[in-house]
């Protein structure tokens, strides 16, 4: 290995070298023999959209594993539930969630359940995962032990293992982020990492191994090899789950490809050419693609069900964005429509006030009254009304566009600018609209579009006007409360220029004049309300404060963890006619009992 | 001065040339007063070319050939303050080392060959990086000019170089005329036609170079430019869509500008060594 | 010294000038990205970070600046940290030392983006790649153009008046937009060959037939984007450069002398060779750059890929690598041809003998 790293770039320099270079030490040991085209396309199942770099390790421990070991994808390792997006319920995987309350939620380990080295999943594998923050500060779910404060384990009368998580009320005090936990954080066996932690005796040595040979999963598929271009899986016949989840049934495809392409446009060559079956990369149009065998979860606009909403965060320290008025009067100038339509290829439903989502898991906590009553559509003559009640005037040139603004007291108002990342092609086009929409109604504000660096810098301290973000994106069982504590939560508060890694924007400084208390009490209180009233009420009145405030501007929903198929080789996918499964990938969440369902197309 | 004109004016591939330049520079600042140009967002993503729009839309719904129009300006802007700081300073450096010889000369060789192995593009990376509003054009010429006067430099030395030992610069040395004077009254003039046909080099390269730095994402912010436009049709997946009109009409601008300048300096080249023009 | 030697002080004379500017070239290489206002680990942090609350944030970003070298450290690891509780940075110059020191042990550091791995690993994945598409396309292309712009030359008339114009127009189209229009017409519109990547999805790289097959068709777009347009370029040299020729007095007193046309032609192309040889060198040397828009169009393996994703990722080690390598590269080839137009053009040879 070591050799070629040394010989490796004068060799090649001298031009003497051909392809015999690339990816030969990413090989796992015994993989040398792959037979080329052994990966008949017709019992191969080929996926894209969540590894994009090299894969560099699989091991579970690091912060940055290649796929599918990243993220919450439980194909080659598990998490003890899964979650249904579409449902918003827990479904069985290496446990079966038992009971929850504000105090505990109790889950009964699945006695089936086996690593493939024959070993059975216990608890220790779980306390070993959820209570490495205890032992190791850096590592990667240390974040648990301040949600859980402990594990209990008891017997159930057929002698499976009962784990009962216990809510850290000394620390977070958060159930919601608990039962997060569950369907996110992937249970390891702890029977390979003690060993390995004993013998190397740091944490951050045990993460510089690469665990891509052969390595102990509990998962339905293992990795078979991989390169720089793609990563090959396959089907692992003796799963427990076949027997016990499945019907005694094997996944369909027997190798799941995951290509690696580098740039949104090579997914949707790829997918329309049908070298790719399912991506959950954005790929505008996709309606056009439908002759090629491409399918999405509804047959007609928006296509996909949204998952995330990329937001306009507002700087509440400068002025003028720190006026609730001027907050608000962006809010009614932004036609949300035109950025459905031109800007997301219509891939959202039509946005409503609010900070909540109006349809599917969240929708029970939605009020369409309040939204009414305080809540900002796009109306340009509204925006203009505000402005000019607050003292905002604007001056317009001979050819109808803005010149500038002047506020109550005769002094000019500074340009806002909108920082987003140059180059991301679907941020820019929303930005660009929404733009558009605030100049028209007198708002002093610019598209900055700039350098990834510079963006990903500005956003913890602060520095900025206004920027693009999608909140909490990830759909959770926490949510909506985790995308409203990111946008609101003065909790970690600090002054520009210190870190924050929610409500970046500084809205409600708790020293500040008008701190508004019931914000952060609210967003302290939800997670641990377990009746459904209480909870919707208070759903209701953060969702009040949002509008009233404005401490960001929703633009429109997204997919996230979306998909879009082509049915040529696999068919029998779940959609809007055949919910079965929720809208995802079939590698994360309850979407992956689709592998047992697919069926190759004749 | 005049007789090499006339020589030029009676080449046919000169014409050519010059016309299809005067062309694309005349469609540039004339075209905005007969069409009406405009950027806004007027029909859906992508809409194919019809009656009202001739070329189809883009990925906005913004008016192609309106965006063709603009592009052209800017790569034309790009390309002319390019071709101006490269070819000064080129023939600035070239000169001066290659008449001086010695050490100077091979700290000028040092300085060009410093900026042929640093790309433009790591430049371009680093000062994006470090400006908050963002590149604009005038920040991309800039650049590209700054990072490719090296070749031009080379070329003039070589031509100073062997301008030296003649005889009236000689005696023009010895009758005690200063550097300076040499230079830019013996041998400058000697040169410029030649700098002339660099300068028509350098703004076909700098229109290439700029549509190479959009194409790779690192083009001007707020601004379009034939570059952007191509970037944003594979980006924004009209490339990928089969739609020519995001594409298509972009490169072709592009070639039949740099073909016009290209003819245009071989047609020099021919006048001037009139072997090449049988 | 050296007075009697004259070549080899001409060789060591040069060769100490571009050492100077590779040392200079490395020291630019290094500050420059410093010199930017974004910190990689920012970039790390923002997608590291994002479900992270604010104290775990901050853990995590302290242990990649220690990772990095970014924070000064104690003698046992732990970061060193001012009075006001937030850790020490380490200084540029620091940073610069170790980086030469590490350079010379042939270790590039380790990349931000594709984190924990090395630097010169992903080069050397990437080089073979880059070269195989490069080497021959540029080589053939230099061949076929040179060939053909002699033959213009030479032969004139129809054949002239029609390859002309095309070579100069073939010159003249930006070499990605080329691309591009050929995927669009035999990948996209008709399917006749792939329209990216270096081998099948399917296959693995490895010694075997299926692999290389595989590997070939996928270069038959590739090749041709880079291989037109440079053999016109050259051809279009090479054709003035053997007219020019054709017109000078030793080949006119060749002519006159009887000598045959084959020997005279070998004196014309050995002549009119030279400046099309730097050509050769120089885009030889400045390939790895040129890879950079073919390999996207085309989202091939290679080394531009690579530097294409690190200046995405602002991933100053892995760009640093890069431009050294580019560096390098442009260095030797620049050096190669003044030491080859020092031995074959007799002219400038006589230059070094006479001195001043």
């Amino acid at each position: 290995m070591m050799g070629m790293n040394k010989f490796g770039i004068p060799l090649a320099m001298m031009g003497l070298l051909f392809i015999t270079g690339c990816n030969k030490e990413n090989k796992p040991a015994g993989q040398e023999e792959t037979k080329a085209g052994g990966f008949a396309r017709s019992k191969t199942l080929y996926l894209g959209g969540s590894q994009w770099g090299d894969p560099n390790s699989f091991n579970p421990l690091t912060d940055w594993p290649a796929w599918p070991v990243n993220d919450k994808f439980n194909i080659m390792f598990e998490t003890l539930l899964a979650y249904n997006t579409l449902t918003g319920k827990f479904e069985p995987l290496l446990g079966t969630l038992e009971s929850q309350s504000a105090d505990s939620v109790v889950v009964v380990l699945n006695p089936a359940a086996k690593w493939s080295d024959g070993q059975p999943v216990t608890s220790a594998d779980v306390k070993f995962v959820y209570e490495l923050g205890k032992r190791f500060k850096g590592a990667a779910t240390a974040y648990a032990i301040d949600f859980v404060s402990d594990i209990k384990v008891s017997a159930t009368a057929d002698k499976a293992e009962r784990l009962t998580f216990m809510v850290n009320k000394k620390g977070r005090n958060n159930p919601l982020v608990v039962l997060d936990f569950l369907q996110a954080i992937r249970i390891l066996p702890a029977h390979i990492f003690e060993p390995k932690l004993a013998q190397l005796k740091d944490l951050a040595e045990v993460q510089k191994l690469k665990c891509d040979s052969n390595p102990v999963v509990s998962g339905p598929y293992n990795l078979e090899t991989y390169s720089n271009e793609k990563i090959i899986l396959k089907r692992r016949d003796d799963y427990w789950g076949n027997a016990a989840l499945h019907g005694g049934k094997l996944a369909g495809p027997q190798f799941i490809i995951h290509p690696i392409y580098k740039s949104n446009d090579a997914f949707a060559i790829a997918l329309a050419q049908n070298d790719l079956d399912a991506t959950q990369t954005y790929i505008p149009r996709i309606w056009m693609k439908k002759n090629a065998g491409v399918m999405t979860w509804y047959d007609k606009e928006p296509y996909f069900v949204p998952g995330a909403v990329p937001t306009l965060l507002i700087n509440s320290t400068r002025y003028p964005l720190s006026d609730k008025a001027f907050r608000r009067a962006m809010a009614f100038a932004i036609d949300y429509k035109s950025i459905k339509d031109l800007a997301v290829s219509g891939y959202s439903p039509d946005i409503k006030p609010g900070a909540i989502m109006p349809f599917g898991i969240e929708a029970g906590f939605y009020n369409d009254e309040d939204a009414q009553k305080y809540g900002a559509a796009f109306n340009v003559e509204s925006a203009k009304k505000i402005l000019a009640d607050a003292g905002y005037k604007s001056v317009f040139k001979a050819d109808g566009t803005l010149d500038k603004m002047i506020d109550g007291k005769g002094k000019p108002v500074p340009t806002l600018f909108v920082k987003s990342p140059a180059g991301w092609s679907d941020w820019e086009a929303i930005v660009t609209l929404a733009v558009k929409g605030m100049r028209a109604a007198g708002i002093d504000v610019r598209e900055g579009f700039v350098d990834a660096g510079l963006y990903w810098q500005s956003q913890p301290v602060g520095d900025f006007d206004l920027e693009m973000i999608k909140p909490a994106a990830s759909v959770t069982p926490s949510q909506p409360w985790s995308r409203l504590a990111a946008l609101m939560s003065s909790r970690t508060w600090a002054p520009p220029g210190e870190k924050m890694n929610e409500n970046q924007g500084r809205f409600n400084n708790p020293k500040g004049k008008g701190y508004i208390k019931a914000v952060d009490s609210l967003l302290s209180v939800i997670p641990t309300l377990t009746d459904k009233a209480a909870l919707t009420q208070a759903y209701r009145q953060l969702n009040i404060l949002f509008m009233q405030e404005q401490p960001a501007l929703p633009l429109c929903y997204l997919p996230e963890q979306f998909y879009q198929v082509n049915t040529k080789t696999w068919t029998n996918w779940a959609s809007e006619a055949n919910p079965y499964a929720p809208p995802n990938l079939p590698w994360a969440g309850a979407a992956t009992k689709m592998l047992w369902e697919l069926k190759p197309a004749k | 001065m005049t007789k090499l004109l006339k020589n030029l004016l009676k080449s046919p591939s000169f014409i050519i040339g010059m016309g299809l330049f005067l062309l694309t520079i005349g469609g540039a600042l004339l075209l905005p007063f007969f069409y009406h140009v405009n950027l806004g967002l007027q029909a859906s993503s992508y809409a194919s070319p019809n009656g009202k729009f001739l070329l189809g839309c883009d990925h906005l719904g913004r008016d192609m050939v309106s965006m063709l129009i603009e592009g052209l300006r800017s790569s034309l802007y790009v390309g002319l303050l390019t071709g101006v700081i490269a070819t000064t300073l080129g023939t600035a450096l070239g000169i001066y080392g290659g008449f001086k010889g010695g050490w100077m000369d091979d700290f000028v060789n040092l300085v060009t060959n410093l900026f042929l192995v640093i790309p433009s593009f790591v430049v371009l990376i680093l000062i994006s990086s470090s400006l908050s509003k963002g590149r604009s054009l005038t920040l991309i010429g800039l650049i590209i000019g700054l990072t490719t006067w090296t070749w031009s430099a080379r070329a003039v030395r070589a031509q100073a170089a062997s301008l030296k030992s003649r005889d009236h610069i000689a005696l023009a040395r010895i009758n005690g005329a200063n550097t300076f004077r040499v230079l830019t009254l013996h041998i400058l003039p000697y040169l410029a036609s030649y700098v002339f046909m660099i300068f028509i080099l350098q703004v076909a390269s700098g229109i290439l170079s700029e549509a190479a730095i959009s194409m790779i994402g690192l083009g001007p912010l707020d601004t379009v430019s034939l570059g952007t436009i191509l970037n944003d049709a594979k980006n924004q997946g009209g490339f990928g869509d089969g739609m020519w009109w995001a594409f298509m009409p972009a490169t072709v601008i592009i070639t039949v500008l740099v073909f016009a300048l290209y003819i245009i300096n071989t047609s020099m080249e021919g006048v001037f060594n009139p072997r090449l023009r049988k | 010294m050296l007075k009697q030697y004259p070549t080899a002080r001409y060789i060591l004379h040069r060769g100490g000038w571009y050492f100077l500017t590779f040392l200079v070239a490395v020291t630019i290489n290094f500050f420059l990205p410093r010199l930017g206002a974004s910190n990689p680990v920012d970039i790390i942090m923002g997608k590291a970070g994002s479900g992270l609350d604010t104290e775990a944030a901050r853990e995590k970003e302290e242990s990649y600046l220690k990772e990095f070298g970014l924070v000064q450290v104690d003698a046992t690891g732990t970061i060193l940290r001012g009075p006001d509780g937030k850790p020490l940075k380490s200084s540029n110059v620091s940073q610069f030392f170790n980086y030469v020191k590490m350079c010379f042990q042939g270790d590039f550091g380790t990349s931000f983006q594709k984190y924990p791995k090395k630097v010169t690993t992903i080069i050397a994945e990437a080089v073979p790649w880059t070269l195989a598409l490069q080497l021959p396309t540029i080589m053939f292309g230099w061949i076929v153009g040179n060939v053909l712009g002699a033959l213009a030359a030479y032969r004139r008339g129809v054949f002239d008046r029609v390859f002309f114009p095309l070579a100069l127009l073939l010159s003249a189209v930006p070499f990605f937009a080329f691309g591009m229009l050929l995927v669009y017409v035999c990948a996209i519109k008709n399917g006749w060959l792939p329209a990216m990547g270096g081998y099948a999805g399917d296959l693995v790289p490895g010694f075997n037939f299926d692999f290389f097959k595989s590997a070939g068709y996928h270069y038959i777009l590739p090749f041709f984007s880079i291989f037109l347009i440079l053999a016109g370029g050259q051809a279009i040299g090479m054709r003035s450069m053997g007219i020019y020729e054709l017109g000078t007095d030793y080949i006119k007193y060749a002519k006159w002398l009887g000598i045959k046309e084959n020997k005279i032609l070998l004196y014309l192309f050995r002549n009119a060779m030279l400046p099309q040889l730097t050509g050769l060198a120089l885009s030889l040397g400045g390939m790895i750059g040129g890879a950079l828009i073919t390999e996207m169009i085309f989202s091939y393996p290679g080394l531009g890929m690579a530097i294409l994703s690190a200046i995405q990722g602002q991933d100053y080690p892995m760009i640093q690598g890069c431009t050294l390598l580019v560096t390098i590269s442009v260095l030797i080839a620049n050096f190669t041809v003044d030491i080859l137009i020092g031995f074959l053009d007799p002219r400038v040879k006589a230059g070094q003998m006479g001195g001043n």
